[in-house]
């Protein structure tokens, strides 16, 4: 099944003549609702979030086998792979990283009124009734854009066991949410 | 190997262990069906990482810190 991009052996002059229509493929099945997704992660830049898809879509290409996934397989990992892409480039950014931290999760405080804001305070709520183990996995990795391997030196435990409760950890914040009507 | 899915859609892996993840991800239908359950949490974590003073309307103007 190849509901995306089609056989296309032997319909193309040259290779860059296919490689560009499956491109062109790629960013009209999947550009729009990409660009979309990736400026909320850009704080609305639209000329990164245009990279970001723009190099998304490249990488889609260069793995084209995984073309052949079902379409929510594919899109679950384009935004992977975008979201990948836009924490790399906040890190490049960032001239001192480590030097502003982010409020705890009790300090959060959003504004009341819109629904973003009520959508904040589930998803601090669900974070909270986690265990203190896999809240802390949490908000030492994600929320702090670091990696697993920078998270597990500031805890003082194994990488493996800081990926193990994230793997939990997230399973568990992503059942509440469900539970909750709030999960992506 | 299965664990690192979260750490994956994360985007918390070192280089080369999300290069490995994705070569295992290719031959996993596990993972394969857990990265699209999972795929929508990191959005909801975002709602978290926003500054409250950033967090108007929904065009605001292009952000200054590029």
């Amino acid at each position: 099944m190849c509901p995306v991009l089609g056989h296309l052996d032997g319909r193309f002059e040259s290779a860059d003549a296919e490689a560009e229509h499956r491109i062109a493929v790629l960013y009209q099945e999947f550009g729009g609702p990409l660009l979309r997704h990736v400026r909320k992660s850009t704080g609305n830049d639209l000329q990164w979030a245009e990279d970001v898809v723009q190099e998304t879509i490249v990488r889609a290409w260069r793995n084209s086998a995984r073309l052949q996934w079902e379409p929510g397989l594919i899109w679950a990992w384009l935004l992977t792979v975008a979201r990948r892409i836009v924490i790399d480039g906040r890190r490049r950014r960032s001239v001192r990283p480590h030097e502003v931290e982010p409020p705890e999760v009790d300090m959060l405080a959003v504004p009341d009124g819109s629904e973003r804001a009520l959508s904040a305070i589930v998803v601090a709520d669900a974070l909270r009734s986690l265990s203190d183990e896999h809240r802390e996995v949490i908000e030492q990795t994600y929320l702090r854009d670091r990696t697993i391997s920078e998270a597990a030196e500031i805890l003082g435990i194994p990488p493996g066991t800081v990926k193990s409760r994230l793997y939990y950890g997230i399973r568990a914040l992503r059942e509440l949410l469900r539970d909750k009507g709030v999960a992506g | 190997m299965h664990d690192g899915v979260a750490a994956y859609v994360l985007g918390v892996l070192d280089d080369e262990e999300h290069e490995a993840f994705e070569r295992h991800l290719d031959v996993c239908a596990r993972c394969q069906a857990e990265l699209v359950e999972l795929a929508g949490v990191p959005d909801r974590l975002d709602e978290l990482k926003r500054e409250p003073s950033a967090s108007s309307g929904d065009d605001p103007p292009m952000s200054m810190s590029r």
